[in-house]
């Protein structure tokens, strides 16, 4: 018999830098100081971030939705809202929140057990990727690939059709999260990510490099929300005196210090984590893919999700979802352990050469699942060599326009000038010791 | 400058090019990025509880922190307890 609780699992865990394992650099930080650095590349370094800009997604005009007061379909979204208006009759309505829906925002000190969402539900083996309807208004064939879409427009009357009910268990989320940043915004801040890059971008890059064709994307997310206790135990030391001793010309510093035996216990709760749910957008190994660049533009203001409605998703292309919550408990654990153990580092303070954790227990005494769509503008550029390249990606959120992307480099021109600032900085030495002698 | 000659200052030249070299990589690659979900999710949590027992006095070590100090390194995973293991 093979153990049906580990075996589900298979994933093998992400390990390379922006991977879970890995605590990530503050924002805008530089490991050196850019000051020292000569002019070009100073300036480059020192550009300003793109700034966030709110638009409307124009895109959504295309949708379906009816008008709940007169029945018109002529519906768009409020520029710079998630209120839908209706142009004919004028009247406002705001998407159903599902936080108020499924009340998600509440009760997280009670959760108990697993409890999963419609839409978040396994997928069935047997849900097709490709589903057809029958126009109404012709009676033509109309069919949708949900492997990259949820919405098709009849060629003959140009009716939009949707994928609005969940049909193929699992296959439809719960929620989806509307764009509010428009193609050209997403455009001007992946141009002025890359113009802060170029003194050593692979030539070919900076020669096909075409923001324009950036797209929309609506990456498949579960929501988590969980309560947890974690348990951690380990030794830490409190410096008690510091002394040096002079050996012939060698001055040597000495420390005394106490050692504890350092326990601790924290129960906690937290509200809309979210997890990649697709098994490609989830492998963060940044040695074999850039993935780790869609995951830096998190989070997302997913208290804002409406329930699905495939008409938010005209004009967009849509990923799907491959990953169960049981496929993905192991990486909620994990995550747990590690917002666990920051909350506990402001308590071990006092010990001042530091802890040493050795071992560590979380228990999740309730979660809270929900499948949901999360908008992200995607410009990829696929670099040629070895084992198939590497495929770069700048991403752009959605919502909120925070920017991250992966730049391909030039590498002879990145390795002269290091060598060029190393060997200014030799020869200042050489000078120096030269004089001081 | 005392006698020892400062030929270390020597290796500043190779530290200062693979210094830059990473530097740049990573602002151009940012492979030292991702979500940073311990502070940017929202989290309520009780007070932190625990002991601290003193069990053993150092005497003149020339390290300056602790062995396998790991208080930062949230994300690094140590032995699981498994106080209610099932099998
Ligand atoms: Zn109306
Ligand atoms: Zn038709």
């Amino acid at each position: 018999m093979s153990r049906p609780d580990n075996s589900s699992a298979p994933e093998a865990a992400p390990t390379g830098p922006g991977s879970p394992r890995d605590v990530p650099p503050a924002p805008g930080s530089f490991p050196i100081d850019p000051e020292t650095l000569p002019d070009p590349i100073r300036d480059e370094v020192l550009a300003p971030d793109p700034i966030a800009i709110n638009t409307s997604a124009e895109e959504l005009k295309d949708g379906l939705n009816r008008c709940p007061k007169c029945g018109s379909t002529e519906i768009r979204q409020k520029p710079g809202s998630d209120l839908l208006v209706c142009l004919y009759c004028r009247n406002e309505w705001h998407g159903q929140r599902v936080e108020e829906e499924f009340g998600l925002g509440t009760g997280l000190d009670d959760l108990e057990g697993t409890i999963i969402a419609s839409g978040a539900q396994n997928i069935a083996a047997d849900a097709a990727s490709l589903m057809s309807f029958k126009c109404t208004g012709c009676g033509a064939e109309v069919t949708i690939n949900t492997d990259n879409a949820m919405t098709a427009r009849c060629h003959w009357c140009r009716h939009v059709f949707g994928v609005n009910e969940q049909v193929a268990n699992g296959a439809v989320p719960d929620a989806v999260l509307p764009f509010h940043i428009k193609k050209d915004d997403a455009v001007a801040r992946i141009r002025q990510f890359v113009d802060k890059r170029r003194m050593f971008a692979l030539k070919e890059f900076k020669d096909e490099f075409t923001p324009e064709n950036v797209i929309g994307v609506y990456l498949p997310y579960m929501i988590v929300d969980g309560k947890a206790s974690v348990d951690v135990a380990g030794q830490g030391e409190i410096e008690t005196r510091r002394y040096t001793r002079q050996n012939g010309k060698q001055k040597t510093t000495y420390y005394d210090a106490d050692v504890y035996q350092v326990e601790r216990h924290v129960d906690f709760t937290v509200d809309d984590l979210p997890l990649e749910s697709s098994t490609e957008r989830g492998n963060l190994d940044t040695a074999a893919n850039t993935n780790n660049i869609i995951n830096t533009i998190l989070p997302f203001d997913t208290k804002n999700a409406v329930k699905w409605n495939a008409s938010f998703l005209s004009g967009f292309s849509s990923e799907k979802r491959d990953r169960d919550v049981d496929h993905l408990h192991p990486r909620l654990e994990d995550q747990l352990l590690s917002i666990a153990r920051a909350q506990i580092e402001k308590s071990v303070g006092r010990y001042d050469r530091g802890v040493r954790w050795d071992e560590e227990d979380v228990q999740v005494h309730g979660s809270r699942w929900v499948s949901m769509y999360l908008p992200v503008w995607l410009y990829s550029y696929q670099q040629p060599g070895r084992n198939g390249g590497m495929l770069h990606y700048i991403a752009v959120n959605g919502r909120t326009g925070e920017t991250m992307g992966s730049v391909p480099v030039q590498q002879w021109k990145l390795l002269l000038a290091a060598l060029t600032v190393g060997t200014f900085i030799e020869g200042f030495v050489i000078t120096f010791l030269a004089f001081a002698s | 400058m005392s006698d020892d000659s400062g030929l270390w200052l020597l290796s500043l030249g190779p530290a200062g090019a693979a210094g830059l070299y990473w530097a740049l990589y990573r602002f151009y690659r940012n492979t030292d990025k991702s979500h940073a979900f311990e502070h940017e999710t929202a989290v309520e949590a009780k007070p932190v509880t625990g002991s601290d027992h003193k069990i053993n006095e150092i005497k003149g070590t020339q390290q300056t922190r602790i062995n396998g100090d790991n208080v930062r390194a949230y994300r690094k995973r140590v032995r699981r307890l498994r106080r209610r293991d099932p099998g």
